[in-house]
């Protein structure tokens, strides 16, 4: 037996030794939102071969998927991450806690999106059609860089206002959401999925 | 005779004489400067929505080992914004990083990436920026750690550091892997985050795109180098697809800043320059040697 295969036998050992710590090694609350953030995750993967054109779409699996986000967003996703509660292996920063507003801002943001998604299902994908339009631009439906020239400097435009999750103002509803072409509301879903990302979590690998 | 004359004359008209059109003259065209701003990141840097500010008044700070850097107010004011500026302390600005007052800009603005941009990309971005109406607004002062504070330092950085970017065209390769080059290793300036920096900032270019686990706010960037993604599993389409959406190859989205890379910068591209950057980020050539990179 090699040195390399005793370090090894003993390292799992340890690992079965704390059995409480199997998985992620996660317990509690910490746990629990992060299987929540994986179901969420599965759900976009789920989601995304039918975004992209990929795989063939079907609505009821949209709706399905969009309702699983929805679920797990707005204030059952804030509901876990009490004070305090940033044990290892915890990826949460301090953020969620010193900027909690903008924290319950992306988690509502989360769930008018999700919505909208579920509701959008039924109007089908926008890409492939779109052409040259395909940006964010596109997906918004409104003059950016193709359209006139005041798009460009016009809030929303190309060189205006980052757009829906800039400011605390102006969060877009479901209902506004659901007029969308499916994959322009999954995409701004996703994208609240990342602001959010951006700001309160950092990873560990 | 008067039909020869005419024609001599004209001949005479069109012959170029002196220099080539200088970038004063050059007529800018703003839709694909605002898309240029887009893909280069200065609508996302220069600005910060959570502030409250409108956009282009400065950007949110970024957290350095050499202390603390705020973007700039760039609309049209004609104190705190760019408004005073002419198209030459713009163009200087952006392709050498020095200020109009002769000062070298930190290397917080990765102006060696914008190096190689034409005198058209300069005056196409120009005429962008000049649609931008003035804002008073600013975003507050740098507060940089001795002895970064002391800008004369910077010159020596310069001449260790700022190297321009490997964008020339490869004639032996597709023009959309070209494009895709032009974009990742310039304007998009990938590498700003994604190669690793040494003790004092400086890219190690030896080493592109292979990764950086020590950013500015403690985050990490992981390896893109067409081996790291190959391995991981993106392909073209998976990879053009997480520019747009921020969706990873899990079902994770990104975090740690590239969901804003993704969100006011790439998602804006055309689905081409997304395809064009992700064809080239699956096939990088080799990893440069400090030579060529000149």
């Amino acid at each position: 037996m090699t040195i390399r295969k005793l370090m090894l036998g003993g390292a799992m050992t340890a690992v079965l030794a704390v059995g409480a710590w199997a998985h992620s090694g996660a317990t509690g609350v910490v746990k629990e939102r992060m299987e929540a953030m994986k179901s969420m995750g599965a759900a976009v993967k789920a989601l995304k071969p039918m975004m992209s054109g990929e795989a063939a779409y079907d609505v009821e699996a949209v709706r399905k998927a969009a309702r699983e986000i929805a679920a797990q967003s707005g204030d059952n996703m804030t509901a876990l991450f009490p004070d305090g509660s940033d044990d290892a292996p915890s990826e949460v920063l301090p953020t969620v806690w010193t900027d909690r507003e903008r924290f319950e801002y992306l988690a509502d943001a989360l769930e008018q999106a999700a919505l909208g998604l579920e509701q959008a299902a039924d109007n089908g994908l926008h890409a492939g059609q779109s052409g040259m339009m395909g940006g964010q631009s596109g997906m918004m439906g409104q003059g950016g860089m193709m359209g006139g020239q005041s798009g460009m400097m016009g809030q929303g435009g190309m060189m205006g206002q980052s757009g829906m999750m800039g400011g605390q103002a102006g969060m877009m509803s479901a209902d506004h959401i659901g007029q969308m072409p499916a994959d322009g509301a999954f995409i701004m879903m996703t994208q609240v999925c990342s602001a959010c990302h951006d700001r309160f979590r950092e990873k560990d690998d | 005779m008067v039909v020869t004359i005419t024609a001599a004359s004209g001949a005479l008209a069109l012959w170029p004489i002196g220099e080539a059109v200088t970038l004063s003259e050059r007529q800018g065209d703003p839709q694909r400067g605002a898309y240029l701003a887009r893909a280069g990141g200065c609508i996302a840097c220069h600005s910060d929505a959570a502030s409250g500010r409108p956009a282009l008044t400065g950007g949110a700070p970024i957290e350095t080992g050499f202390g603390h850097f705020v973007p700039p107010n760039l609309t049209q004011d004609e104190t705190v914004g760019i408004g005073a500026w002419s198209v030459k302390d713009f163009a200087r600005a952006i392709r050498q990083g020095i200020a109009p007052d002769g000062r070298p800009y930190y290397p917080a603005f990765p102006y060696a990436f914008y190096a190689d941009l034409s005198d058209q990309d300069i005056a196409d971005l120009w005429a962008a920026f000049q649609t931008v109406a003035p804002q008073q607004a600013a975003p507050g002062a740098h507060d940089i750690a001795f002895p970064f504070n002391l800008r004369f330092g910077l010159k020596l950085w310069r001449a260790a550091y700022a190297k321009a970017p490997a964008t020339a065209p490869d004639t032996d390769r597709s023009e959309m892997w070209n494009q895709g080059r032009w974009l990742v290793n310039g304007l998009a300036h990938c590498g700003a985050c994604h190669t690793d920096r040494n003790l004092f900032g400086g890219r190690d270019v030896t080493h592109p795109l292979a990764g950086n686990d020590d950013l500015p706010d403690g985050g990490k960037a992981p390896a893109i180098t067409a081996s790291a993604l190959q391995e991981a599993g993106w392909s073209v389409s998976d990879l053009a697809f997480a520019l747009k959406s921020g969706v990873s190859l899990d079902g994770d989205t990104f975090g740690g800043g590239m969901g804003e890379v993704v969100r006011d910068g790439t998602a804006w591209l055309s689905a081409q320059d997304r395809r064009a950057m992700a064809l080239y980020l699956l096939d990088q050539d080799g990893p440069v040697s400090e030579e060529t990179t000149e």
